[in-house]
């Protein structure tokens, strides 16, 4: 931590090499298996993948919120503005969380306490990281409240009282009371309908801009990817295998994966084309392929795939791909 | 539809009658469907009330205490409602002094076994593995005796009095709290807002204080009910057998122990301490069912 880089300063988030394993008396579930990310200073990454590609793992583990006793992180480092978080006490970790990064949560239904008023529940973050009296608190709440867009008189009621998409701005609001550096929206949108998904993604935005945070949104959507990233990473199995710039990915996807989650969204110019899912199922995360976990599926699985793991090939300044068919830079077999 | 509303003068006000109910109001309004569980609260306000104002109603050294033997073993009549016992002391007078030894000891107890029982069961649930196995493998040997055998024990090493008593029943209650305890703050523990607080840097005891606890609230209150009942039970117990509150004191067990010698030829002097027992206890679990039934969102 002495010698620091100087882009290192500009990454509000960095994780190298990340593995984290769910280890019960049955089996293991490799949920992580390398992950690399870098967030730069008031970007925003989008962290695509199905179910079960550890993407909500490699989001608590920024919070080091990995579930214990069964999560282990088995190496890797989690960088947060060049500071270990991984090595950081309890204190230090109750310090961080809510002021440094905050947490958008996928189900607004539950992740609202249904026996504390809102105003209550945003007001609580704001007490604990800053030094004010609770009546100072509550009216910093009820800005926060306007700010989402709910009026403030609101702010004694009850979850109960509030719709879906309310209650999903309620939670923002709880995000943002302290106006923290780095953004984790796990799925923010998933329970709402599209036309609230519109709204919230774009007070996200809106938010995200004015407060300069960096983000990390993870989600299966890639219309909400196309609307609020500047990169993209493709996670498959528990590892990143394509990320770029949402033009890298967008125009010139190069994993067969990505290309498949492509080939699978309808197009609304022709109608008539038929959508191409990608073959089979992702693999049991306790019983992983050898090689390239992606090889059972691959349109262009070749004898090296089920060997061994394809290495990280940049094949620009920005865009990256782990996959055998591309050997060098320049060559590309596709 | 339209003449409900003109009912209203404006639409506004309407709707406020569905949306201004508030959690609270709603559970009252379900409590007040259970008709037997509003027969317990009234009988048990009553009890309440007659503890309350005991004073007021016969004097506790005059009527409760001095013997006066030429007045011994009257039927009930209009000066001794309940008639008088075998040293001629009001029953009435004594049925409600012994109200306030029974209800505020069994509340005591019950606060004790709470906040011991409570403060194990919500650590062992909360963290869980090896702190949780300890804990409660602990409560589980407690919990395999009998509590008035427990308490028993405890009294008779420690002495009878008030306080030795409260503690004993109190302990004897403990385990069963942290069972319950237990498995609420288990059930809330996993929930989303429960990880949300910690990744808005709550620390472990602001979670379990103002997210956990608060939301097992319920399932306590209904439980704290029916363990009041059975604590009384045990006191009366405790003090039948004379090691619970020892005579002259009132107590509605030590009246029963005393009177069931005239049994026979006085079955007055033994119906109105069993008779306040056996309302005391129906009135509790009345209570407490009700509660359950009206804290349970899934009855709606």
């Amino acid at each position: 931590m002495e010698i620091k880089k100087i882009n290192e300063q500009e990454n509000t988030l960095e994780i190298k090499n990340l593995v984290i394993h769910y280890i019960s008396d049955e089996e293991v579930v490799k949920a992580v298996n390398g992950v690399n990310i870098i967030i730069k200073a008031g970007k925003t990454l989008g962290l695509v993948g199905e179910t079960g590609a550890g993407k909500t793992t490699t989001a608590l583990s920024i919070l080091n919120l990995v579930p214990e006793p069964q999560g282990k992180i088995l190496s890797g480092e989690v960088l947060l503005e060049g500071r270990s978080v991984l090595s950081m006490s309890e204190h230090e970790l109750e310090v961080m969380r809510g002021d440094k990064v905050a947490m958008i949560f996928q189900d607004p239904m539950t992740s609202l306490n249904p026996v504390h008023t809102v105003g209550h529940q945003i007001a609580e973050s704001i007490e604990i990281h800053r030094k004010v009296s609770k009546h100072q608190a509550l009216k910093q709440a009820k800005e926060m409240l306007e700010l989402v867009g709910i009026p403030s008189e609101r702010s004694n009621e009850y979850p109960y009282q509030f719709s879906g998409g309310m209650k999903q701005r309620v939670d923002i609001a709880i995000a943002l009371a302290c106006s923290p550096d780095l953004l984790i929206a796990d799925e923010p949108t998933t329970a709402l309908d599209v036309t609230i998904q519109a709204q919230v993604l774009k007070l996200i935005n809106e938010l995200r801009q004015k407060y300069h945070m960096s983000m990390l949104m993870i989600t299966h959507d890639l219309g909400i990817v196309a609307e609020v990233c500047d990169e993209v990473s493709i996670a498959y199995a528990g590892r990143i295998i394509e990320h770029g710039t949402l033009e890298d990915i967008f125009d010139h996807m190069r994993h067969p994966y990505t290309k498949g989650l492509f080939g699978a969204l309808p197009d609304i110019g022709v109608r008539r084309s038929e959508l191409m899912p990608i073959k089979g199922l992702m693999p049991d995360p306790t019983n992983l392929p050898s090689g390239c976990p992606f090889h059972p599926r691959c349109d262009y699985v070749m004898e090296v795939c089920s060997q061994s793991l394809p290495e990280n090939k940049w094949l620009s300044e920005t865009h990256c791909v782990e996959c055998h068919l591309y050997k060098d830079t320049n060559e590309s077999m596709l | 539809m339209d003449e409900t509303v003109k009912k209203y003068t404006t639409r506004r006000e309407f709707f406020k009658q569905y949306k201004k109910k508030s959690r609270l109001q709603e559970t009252w309004n379900r409590f007040l469907r259970n008709k037997l569980a509003v027969i317990g609260l009234f009988i048990i306000v009553f009890i309440m009330l007659a503890a309350v104002a005991a004073p007021l109603i016969a004097n506790y050294d005059t009527d409760a205490i001095r013997i006066n033997v030429p007045d011994r073993l009257q039927s009930p009549s209009a000066k001794h409602i309940f008639g008088t016992d075998e040293v001629g002391r009001d029953i009435m007078a004594r049925i409600v002094h012994g109200a306030r030894i029974s209800l505020v000891v069994g509340c005591a107890a019950i606060a004790v076994a709470l906040f011991i029982g409570g403060a194990l069961g919500a650590i062992a649930g909360y963290s869980g593995g090896k702190i949780d196995d300890v804990i409660m493998r602990c409560m589980d040997v407690f919990l395999c005796l009998p509590d008035v055998l427990l308490a028993l024990a405890i009294v008779a090493a420690f002495g009878t009095n008030l306080v030795n008593l409260t503690v004993a029943i109190g302990l004897a209650f403990t385990p069963k709290f942290s069972r319950v305890v237990r498995s609420a703050v288990m059930t809330v523990r996993g929930v989303e807002y429960v990880e949300a607080a910690r990744t808005i840097g709550a620390t472990n005891t602001q979670i379990i204080t103002n997210h956990v606890l608060i939301n097992c609230f319920g399932p306590i209150m209904v439980q704290v009910t029916l363990y009041v009942a059975s604590a009384i039970l045990t006191i009366a117990a405790l003090s039948f057998i004379g090691l619970g509150i020892q005579a002259p004191i009132p107590e509605w067990g030590n009246m029963l122990a005393s009177g069931r010698v005239y049994m026979r030829d006085h079955a007055y002097i033994v119906m109105a301490p069993g008779l306040a027992i056996f309302l005391t206890i129906l009135s509790l679990n009345l209570l407490g069912d009700g509660l359950r039934d009206a804290l349970d969102p899934r009855l709606k």
